[in-house]
């Protein structure tokens, strides 16, 4: 038998230097005419104001947190998902040693994500600079 | 058997040597990545137009070659001729690498993938469990273009589509596990020949135990989640042309603006390959050979969220949200817990 993990190394080379080639045949063919306005960033039409780097709406931290706790989770339970038919059918472990601990530990997570829903955490604010501007009720 | 071991057997090597091994590696890589280009060379120029013409009762691309299919090779020409425009103030290795890591992490994801005819590249053990990794590393390469490219709409792009594709992640891969619960192990090619076994026979057609006919609920899920997970409407809300011009790619363009197009469909087409793998029975199906029907179920999927494009209103993002934390993440884990409690009973 092959090692699988060498075949994945081969693709993941092969992966990388197909966009490279298509990189380097583009750099030959491309004209380069520079000239001023051409690089300004995109913003309608109309000459770009402020900064991009800016402060965003936090709720995507609350999100992103709220998923690492999930995420992790995920990995605790793809074992168990793994051996679960198996323990099940053999006569001396049964349905109940195998099944209850797994709904105990996705009840915790349950009751931390009504938690989070009640707090708020995953409902939609609007940042409080849109108020400030002015902007009508959507 | 990999392709990697079926190469060794057609060319008489015994036992692989790990430099025969690497080299027939390579051999197998540079097939799989010529499949999987040569699908996305017809459907981004050509059959996306044709789709999209006939959904909207028009006619497209026919001028160039039989049916207009010669426009795949004009296209990109076109496109890899124009000239690169960097913007001011980009942040240049992440502005260079984005395209790079968004076309080179789906094309890894098509490594377990079984293909049919034995063209299965690797078959590692944790086979599904790497397909979600790889997958999901997009996201990664969808920040660094937003916020590299030093744009508004750029930014707003590149935040969406994370707090999207974290959002639709855990369902996506929570409804997977619970086919894994009948499966009983993550190799593809265990969960596609578990799926091989006659469900019911009717009339001497016997059909077989596909986890969408064992499990149909899961297999809405699972669509629902992997529309959102490739952005696709009605879950398109980091490119939402109408919105924010053109989200994360708004500034790319010439040779990285084929490569961003390219790994968005490289990507749909390994959300078509994973769908098939765990519930539509991989490469499975009467008369034609594996590899036809795997190409026909990738197409499948690639048809559904084309026809969804055309078809749905994009959600808001605060529905999004709403739907992904709110709906099916509970959905998901209902359908894990019910299952585990069937399959518990009946084993």
């Amino acid at each position: 038998m092959s090692n699988p993990w060498i075949a994945i190394g081969a693709l993941g080379v092969v992966a990388v230097v197909i966009p490279l080639s298509m990189m380097a045949v583009s750099s030959l063919l491309r004209p380069r005419v520079p000239e001023q306005g051409k690089t300004t960033t995109y913003e309608s039409g109309e000459v770009p104001t402020g900064t991009t780097r800016i402060r965003f709406n936090i709720q995507y931290y609350m999100v992103a947190l709220l998923f690492l706790i999930f995420d992790i989770e995920t990995v605790l339970i793809f074992p168990w998902t793994v051996i679960y038919r198996d323990a099940v059918s053999q006569p001396e472990i049964g349905l109940v040693p195998v099944l209850v601990p797994m709904l105990v530990f996705i009840g915790v997570l349950g009751v931390g994500l009504v938690w989070a829903w009640r707090n708020g955490a995953v409902r939609w604010v609007r940042s409080p600079g849109r108020e400030r501007i002015g902007a009508r009720e959507s | 058997m990999s392709l990697v071991d079926i190469l060794g057997n057609a060319l008489g090597l015994g036992p692989l040597g790990p430099l025969e091994d690497l080299l027939l590696s390579f051999v197998g890589a540079a097939f799989v990545g010529t499949f999987i280009l040569l699908n996305t060379a017809v459907a981004g120029p050509w059959a996306k137009r044709k789709i999209t013409a006939a959904f909207t009762d028009r006619v497209a691309v026919n001028r160039v070659g039989p049916f207009g299919l010669l426009i795949i090779i004009a296209d990109a020409v076109r496109m890899l001729s124009k000239e690169l425009i960097i913007p001011d103030g980009v942040d240049r290795p992440a502005f260079d690498l984005a395209p790079l890591v968004l076309v080179a992490s789906a094309l890894l994801g098509f490594a377990v993938i079984p293909m049919g005819n034995g063209i299965q590249l690797a078959d590692p053990e944790v086979g599904l469990a790497f397909l979600f990794a790889v997958a999901s590393i997009a996201s990664v390469s969808l920040v660094m273009a937003g916020y590299a490219s030093n744009n508004k709409y750029s930014m707003l792009g590149g935040l969406r589509a994370v707090a999207q594709n974290v959002a639709y992640e855990i369902p996506l891969v929570i409804t997977a596990m619970s086919v894994v619960l009948f499966a009983g192990t993550l190799q593809t090619s265990g969960i596609v020949s578990a799926q091989a076994a006659p469900l019911v026979t009717i009339a001497g057609v016997s059909i077989p135990s596909w986890y969408a006919f064992v499990n149909p609920f899961a297999f809405v899920l699972f669509i629902a989640a992997n529309m959102a997970e490739v952005g696709r409407n009605p879950f398109d809300v980091p490119e939402a042309p109408t919105e924010i011009v053109a989200g994360y790619q708004t500034e790319y363009s010439s040779v990285y603006f084929v490569l961003m197009y390219l790994g968005e469909f490289i990507h749909i087409f390994l959300g078509g390959a994973i769908l098939a793998t765990v519930f539509l029975g991989g490469p499975a199906g009467p008369v034609l050979p594996g590899i036809v029907w795997f190409t026909i179920k990738i197409w499948a999927f690639f048809l559904f969220t084309q026809w969804a494009r055309s078809a749905l209103p994009r959600v808001r993002i605060d529905q999004l949200i709403e739907i992904g934390w709110k709906g099916l993440l509970e959905l998901s884990f209902v359908n894990l817990i019910l299952t585990a409690v069937i399959v518990g009973v009946i084993v």
